[in-house]
Parts: C-alpha cells; structure tokens; sequence
C-alpha cells in the first residue's frame, strides 16, 4: 500500500507486516516531525525491527511532508489528530495502537490519546514537547525554557522561511548534490512561505494540567539528556497518571540519530510489556477468545 | 559450442537485467530528467552521486518489493544497516543483493 485518500488529502503511507505474531497485538502507528522530517527517519530506524518483533508498523507522511499531498492550511494539531484517524480508518486499521511520535509527532500522538483514549493502547513520545511551561504549576525551576518550546519552534521556523524567501534559489544547480539541496529549500519553501503551518504552530494549544491527568494510558516518554528539552520530562511524567521516563545520557533532540539502539531496546521492551498475549483457547465450553480488534474509532 | 539459448542465465546476466530493471524503476520513482543528467551504473551512489532523496528511496524499495516481493525481504536487507550505508549504498550493493536470491515463484524472470 503506497497511498490512501484520507481526510480530503492523499496520504503516502507504508505498512509493514509483522506477521502471525502481529495477529492479536496492537499495530504501531509512527509519527515523524516537522518541515525537514517525513516517514523515512522513522522507516530506516525503527520500524523493520519493530515488524520483526512481530508487530503490523504504519508510517505516513503527515500533510505537506514527504511524498503525501501538500495542502495551504491545517497544520494544527487538532487536524493533524484528525488526518492520523483518517488514515487508520483507510488502510483499515480499527482496534487500539501503540502511537510513537518524534517530536512534534509526540505532540500529535499525546492529543490523539486525549481526544480518543479507546483508540490508543499506549503512547511513546520521543523528544515530544507536550507542555505548557507558561502554565502555572509547570514552570520549570530557573534555568528552564522560558518562552516555551512552541514559541521557540515558531521563531525558529519564521526565520528559516525569511531566509528561503530572500534567497530562494542558492548553489549551483549543475550538480545533483545542489539540485536535490535546492528541490529540498524548495519544500520547505513551500511550507513556511506557502501554507498556514508557521501559523499554526504558533497558536498549539498544548494540554492543561487537567487534561494530562485523563490521559491514562500508559506512556513511555524518551528524552536526550543534552537536549533542550530534557527539562519538561519529569514535568510530563509528574503530571501523567501512567508515565514512565528514561532519559539517554548524552544524546541531544534528534534521538533517533544519537542513540538510535538505545532507544529501539527502548521502545522494543516496551511493546513487548503492553501487548498482551492472545488469550489461549482452551477448547472446552468455558474458553473464549477476545476479538482481534477492539472496536470502531480510529483515533 | 553450445547455443546460447540453451545455457541458463548466468549470475552476470541476471544482475545485468536486474540492474536494468532497478534503473526502470528508479526512473519510476524520481523522474527521467535522472536519466538526461548522468548515466546509472553499478558504482553509482544513490545519495551522493543520483541525488535520491531517503523518502524517494523508500518508494523505490516498495515498487522493488511488488516486483521481487516473493524472493526478496528488503525490510531484513535494510534493517541489518545503518542509516549511513543505506545512504551511501551503490546501485550495484542492491542489484547483487536481488540476484543473489533465489529464484522463487514460478514465471520469475530473473
């Protein structure tokens, strides 16, 4: 399956198999970050070995990324939890799933599991900024985040878009290493410059301390202990009800770069412990067997 | 000497026409300006010297499936790499790893 038409849009999506094992368990839904980022950091890393573990794993790209449809507005979280539960409605998907987003990814994953708690067996945030330091109660200790992770983000993307806009095209286009750098500002020329996504992001209304407390499905949050971020781990898991943190020494945001195999015996460890076996049939009157699928409601 | 119809396709020729067939489907995946620009042979590199950007290669990967799917698992073939090699990878590292398969479903061609 290469494409599915979800939400108005078409989605490039990659579904690996994980075979009979994968019968009974929870698919694992992966979920990449923004402008520079689409499904092919998560298809190189971490999803062959999680179908090998014996799980279905579904990538897509999110909207304006990657080989999906472009599209000049709607890159605000609610619509991006709207487009996940779209595409797992297309390709078929209908029981619970394990959600693992990258950064912003997080973010979508953590509003997915508030909006559709039914549809969400667990969460993995690697590096997922999912709170409001602003808010009281969440401002970190000196030393913190000031301005919050959304107003750094924005302010970092208004400056990226100003440079594209004043120097579209740079390099030399003779060679191919320029012309694959030039189709790639081009990209996310067009997002920054072309689409409501800076706007969007700006205006994320991230979760309230209320609101973290009903989402209880357990978490496994994953931070790199150099990263900016690091901070708001303990604040995330304070404030969840089942949250577990590991933080890697060492590693900075792009985790999946710095500590690519500590964070697979991360994840793999943790599918392995919230999946549970297929309940065993045990041929007399008494036995039973649950559905493989838990129900209507992608999230 | 033995007629050439008769003597079963060699290793060589069966990595020449996988190679022809990974080209055709590259050219499938990013567009034939590929083909205008340089010439694909075995030492070229997908990242460095064809400019295949990581999101064209996983769609190269999955029209590669649909056409080998039965005799080769590309998932176990790229999950045993790094990051870095599957970038750095050459047309030939993949053409060898196809023919060196085998044969599986009847009617394969290669």
């Amino acid at each position: 399956m290469a494409d599915v038409q979800a939400n108005g849009l078409r989605f490039h999506v990659q579904h690996l198999r994980g075979g009979r094992a994968s019968t009974d368990r929870p698919t694992v839904v992966l979920l990449h970050g923004l402008v520079l980022d689409n499904l092919s950091s998560l298809y190189y890393t971490l999803a062959p070995p999680i179908a090998r573990a014996g799980f279905d794993v579904l990538l897509y790209d999110q909207r304006g990324h990657g080989m999906s449809d472009g599209a000049p507005t709607g890159y605000d979280v609610d619509t991006a939890v709207d487009d996940l539960a779209a595409v797992l409605k297309a390709c078929g998907v209908t029981g619970p799933v394990h959600l693992l987003g990258n950064s912003y990814g997080g973010l979508i994953a953590l509003h997915a599991a508030y909006l559709h708690p039914e549809s969400v067996a667990s969460l993995i945030l690697v590096e997922g900024q999912c709170l409001d330091p602003a808010h009281s109660g969440l401002r970190p200790a000196a030393g913190g985040y000031p301005g919050g992770w959304v107003e750094d983000v924005a302010n970092t993307l208004n400056l990226i878009a100003i440079g594209l806009e004043c120097n579209p095209l740079g390099g030399d286009l003779g060679s191919r290493g320029a012309r694959k750098a030039a189709r790639m500002r081009a990209g996310a020329d067009t997002l920054l410059n072309q689409t409501t996504l800076i706007e969007d992001i700006s205006t994320v209304r991230l979760l309230t301390p209320g609101e973290l407390a009903q989402v209880k499905c357990p978490t496994l949050a994953l931070y790199g202990g150099a990263s900016d971020l690091v901070d708001s781990g303990p604040m995330l898991a304070g404030q969840l009800p089942d949250c577990t943190l590991e933080i890697f020494p060492g590693a900075a945001h792009a985790l999946l770069r710095d500590a690519p195999k500590e964070l697979l015996a991360s994840v793999l460890r943790w599918l392995e412990t919230h999946s549970p076996a297929a309940p065993q049939f045990t041929g007399s009157a008494g036995g039973y067997r649950l559905p493989a699928s838990g129900g209507e409601g992608a999230p | 000497m033995t007629a050439e119809t008769a003597v079963p396709p060699t290793a060589a020729y069966a990595a020449d026409a996988v190679l022809t067939e990974v080209v055709g489907l590259l050219v499938e995946v990013v567009g034939d300006e590929i083909l205008i620009a340089t010439e694909i042979d075995r030492d070229s590199s997908f990242n460095e010297d064809l400019a295949v950007e990581s999101i064209e290669f996983v769609a190269l990967a999955e029209k590669l499936e649909a056409r080998y799917g039965a005799r080769v698992d590309f998932m176990a073939f790229l999950s045993e790499m790094e990051m870095d090699e599957i970038l750095t990878m050459t047309v030939g590292t993949l053409v060898d790893y196809i023919a060196a398969q085998p044969a599986g479903e009847p009617g394969g061609e290669v």
